[in-house]
């Protein structure tokens, strides 16, 4: 069997924008998705607020999904929902990728060139190694989310939210409307991890409660919840006494972080950020292993939808390019690193033979400030500065560099200097 | 109903005291207060097949364990249990921790445990390189074996319900009244049985159910929580082997145990609780393991952590196992105190209880129609290409992924759902199907199997409980389906 040129692996937004990036008449494609219709996540976030950006108008979650879909629904490629990528390894130059089905069972497909577009999963209360008993009622914000707007299930009537991910305000909001009590949100940070616009839409309008600087210290319930303790916490993250409040609810939703979902492809072995979970990525959305791009959340965790959409049109366009162009990977790699309080930037590297005039970079500071100045560095050379407001690590900044910048092949890092907080 | 042995508690002792009298022509039955099997202790602990090098030698814990050891061998061909043989290291880091190396060797030998020898820390580190750096000197325990301990317990049920045992779960005894010959067994849920004979093996509830039947209890129940870490199967490789410190006056001590499919397991703490069934963790229970842990391993990925549990031990101021016939009542037996090594010695505790205890006392005519064997269900993942292909011709089902981290389709929990000890709760098919067990721990698979054990128990989603009776995940429809 022939190989496509491209698989991409995912359709939610960043495969329907991969694709959509990707679609060249003369290339074959491929895009598989595990869920019976494609706009993945967003399908369950039926609140608005998204594509303001992209399309200059407020959406809901399906809605902008279906914008997606429609794009792509009249082109000539392969989609093949209700598919499941158990596998992919790469064996003289090919991908070759398991896949499974209920129509064929266990098959395989070959791909020139692979898109990840796979999203992510939620941190779970293992993870952190949440204390207390282990009742039925606890799980992720986003289960939660799936339960009542794919399904219709409501899982709880008193509801406790630990984290404040924008998932977990916007269940705050949903539980309440949906004729739940939400008692509070707690907050290991001493600021939110959610947009600001969550924080005002879904807790100040609701008067629920948001505990910075808070944990979860004990979960009582033998076989269903029955009670949350939650601690303030000092700057080491320990418990402070006699700070203790109990909670008693019967659900207790999990906003803790999300993870980029790339496990199926463990057997390619690529480079992986321990600070994004997902992939090293050079400009092109290239990762270590010549011809696999990942865009979207499963290479990091992105604020907004619309950010995914243009940034895995980018990496679509990319590997469309990569196979028109068959290009090579170069050598000429120059490593970008996050200094003094920025927790990450993408990309990691830039290929230095790539035909770019300025490459954006993304990054997310450690720390909120009202005025802030970024510092680019190249080696020990000062490349340019820039002031910043609002900074919050919730929110991606960007940073232009030009190629013309770049003076020779020492690293590039940036730092981040807090002016006012 | 009239049985001649009822069994209170399908822990591990439970349903291998279960299968051992299924192997005569008698009536069994076996109860379980919980909404599944091995629930408890036998869910919550180490997993490990101890060699026996630690028990007090002539001590009934001793002499079971090593036992134990042995027997489990035979039960992984006629239950077709998971087995693995990965061996163990007790690690040293002075010289008095060496001292007592050389005092464990000599133990090991008396308990008659085979191929015990210690090793300096070059050969030690050179099959095991991941070894701390403080580690001195090892004792090598080559017939340590780590097992599924849910696994053997259901399947052990299984066997004994396929040879006429009787199991039922949700069934708490909360009275047993003698009359005449007859023990009569009254439970919360409202039940009544009648048995001439009464096997006591709830566990940490041993005393309480002990306390139904006699006046002055012999031992008194002294509950030891452990807590645990499970680091994801992808850490698979980073040890080989069981790694146990040296022990000290509160037990083994925090161990690493690799499991089946790669996971490690690190833990117990252990610390003295008056709660029976508190299996709460801490932050400082899981301080404590990981400051054990780094004791033994070096750079040990903590990151990978997908879980923390903990387990209450059974243990009891008797200090050695307490399997006796009471001193007050005939025909009531006890199998108390079965803290460590409880999972090892479990199969010649049953052993022990029918044909040192009861055999002599009354003759049990032989099951013609025993049959030793259980064949497990093979989960897709581990079947060969040919037996997918196969299995997935015969039911389509095998098609579908439910569980993405640990690979585990709908044709495997449908099976899982049937088994004659029924996986009907969303814990029921983790444990014995191990979906839901992996990174994403159900996040994004929990919806489906709730679906998927709805449609094959012809219940609504809403029904499908997390575990226990009543820990439904889905409380309300909001709306009206049509």
């Amino acid at each position: 069997m022939k190989p496509y040129d491209i698989v991409i692996i995912g359709g939610g937004a960043a495969g329907l924008a991969a694709l959509k990036g990707a679609y060249d008449k003369s290339l074959n494609i491929c895009l598989i998705e595990r869920d019976k219709t494609l706009g993945g996540i967003l399908k369950q976030c039926i609140h608005n607020g998204f594509g303001l950006h992209h399309y200059n108008e407020e959406l809901t979650g399906p809605e902008y999904a279906e914008r997606g879909i429609e794009e792509v629904l009249g082109l000539n490629v392969d989609i093949f929902t209700d598919t499941t990528v158990v596998d992919v390894v790469k064996e003289n130059g090919t991908f070759e990728l398991m896949l499974m089905n209920t129509k064929k069972g266990e098959h395989r497909i070959k791909a020139i060139s692979t898109i990840i577009s796979s999203g992510c999963y939620e941190r779970t209360r293992g993870a952190i190694q949440l204390p207390g008993d282990r009742p039925a009622g606890i799980m992720p914000a986003g289960s939660a989310q799936r339960h009542l707007n794919i399904d219709g299930y409501m899982v709880g009537k008193k509801v406790f939210i630990l984290g404040s991910g924008d998932i977990g305000l916007i269940m705050a909001r949903r539980m309440t409307l949906e004729g739940a009590e939400v008692l509070g949100v707690a907050e290991l940070m001493p600021h939110s991890n959610g947009l600001t616009r969550n924080i005002v839409q879904c807790l100040h309008d609701f008067d629920i409660p948001l505990y910075l600087s808070h944990t979860i210290s004990d979960i009582k319930g033998k076989s269903v919840l029955e009670s949350i303790t939650i601690s303030e916490v000092d700057e080491n993250f320990d418990y402070i006494e006699g700070t203790e409040k109990t909670f008693e609810v019967d659900t207790l939703l999990l906003s803790v972080g999300l993870i980029p979902d790339i496990n199926m492809f463990d057997s390619l072995k690529f480079e992986v950020s321990k600070k994004t979970g997902g992939a090293i990525v050079d400009q092109t959305y290239q990762t270590s292993v010549e011809g696999l791009f990942a865009c979207g959340n499963a290479l990091h965790v992105h604020d907004l939808v619309d950010f995914v959409t243009e940034e895995s049109t980018k990496a679509g366009q990319q590997a469309k390019a990569y196979i028109l162009n068959n290009k090579k990977r170069s050598k000429n790699t120059l490593y970008v690193t996050p200094s003094s309080n920025i927790s990450y930037i993408l990309p990691q590297t830039l290929d230095m033979d790539d035909d770019f005039n300025e490459v954006v970079l993304s990054l997310r500071t450690t720390t909120n400030a009202l005025t802030g100045k970024f510092h680019v560095y190249q080696g020990e050379t000062l490349l340019f500065s820039e002031k910043a407001k609002f900074v919050v690590p919730a929110e991606m900044e960007k940073i232009k560099i030009k190629k013309e910048h770049l003076k020779h092949s020492g690293p590039i890092s940036i730092l981040f200097e807090v002016v006012s907080q | 109903m009239t049985y001649d042995f009822l069994i209170i508690g399908s822990g591990i002792s439970g349903a291998l005291i279960a299968r051992e009298l299924s192997k005569y022509d008698v009536k069994t039955i076996l109860l379980e207060k919980e909404n599944d099997a091995a629930n408890h202790a036998t869910s919550a602990n180490s997993a490990i097949i101890h060699s026996g090098y630690d028990p007090d030698p002539g001590s009934l814990k001793a002499k079971l364990n090593v036992e134990g050891n042995k027997l489990y061998d035979q039960l992984e061909k006629e239950l077709d249990i998971p087995l693995f043989k990965n061996g163990a290291f007790m690690v040293a880091h002075d010289k008095d921790e060496e001292g007592l190396l050389e005092r464990y060797l000599e133990r090991a030998k008396t308990n008659g445990v085979p191929g015990v020898a210690l090793l300096d820390q070059a050969e030690a580190k050179k099959l095991e390189p991941n070894l701390a750096d403080s580690v001195t000197k090892v004792l090598n325990l080559p017939t340590t074996k780590v097992t599924y301990p849910w696994e053997v317990a259901i399947a052990s049920i299984e066997n004994a319900v396929d040879n006429g045992v009787l199991f039922e779960k949700n069934q708490t005894v909360e009275k047993i009244d003698k009359q005449d010959e007859y023990y009569v067994i009254k439970t919360a849920e409202g039940t009544t049985y009648q048995s001439r004979y009464v096997i006591n093996a709830a566990g940490a509830y041993a005393e309480q159910i002990a306390k139904m039947v006699e006046k002055n209890v012999q031992y008194h129940i002294t509950p030891r929580k452990g807590e645990y870490i499970v680091l994801d199967r992808r850490v698979q490789g980073f040890i080989k082997r069981t790694l146990y410190p040296t022990p000290d006056e509160k037990g083994k001590g925090v161990l690493m145990v690799p499991q089946f499919h790669g996971n490690i397991l690190i833990g117990p703490n252990s610390e003295l609780q008056s709660s029976l069934d508190d299996a709460s963790t801490s932050k400082g229970g899981i301080n404590v393991v990981k400051e054990g842990a780094n004791r033994l391993a070096k750079n040990i990925p903590f990151h990978q952590t997908i879980r923390t549990f903990s387990g209450v031990r059974a243990s009891s101021t008797h200090h050695d196992f307490y399997i006796k016939p009471s001193l007050e009542q005939p025909g009531f037996i006890h199998v108390a105190g079965i803290d460590s090594p409880g999972l090892t010695a479990a199969p010649a505790i049953a052993k022990y209880v029918v044909e040192t205890l009861i055999i002599p006392q009354e003759t049990l005519p032989i099951n013609k129609h025993f049959n030793p064997r259980r064949q497990a269900i093979k989960l897709y993942d581990d079947m060969s290409l040919s037996e997918r292909q196969e299995a997935f011709k015969a039911d389509q089902r095998y098609g579908n992924l439910v569980c993405k981290c640990e690979r585990i389709t709908e044709g495997d929990i449908v099976r899982h759902i049937h088994r004659a000890v029924k996986g009907d709760s969303v814990k029921a098919i983790k444990k014995r199907a191990r979906a839901g067990a992996g990174i994403c721990q159900g996040g994004y698979c929990e919806h489906q199997i709730i679906k998927i054990l709805a449609k094959e128990l012809g219940k609504t989603p809403l029904e499908i409980n997390y575990f226990a009776k009543g820990s439904n995940i889905l409380k309300r429809e909001t709306k009206v389906k049509s």
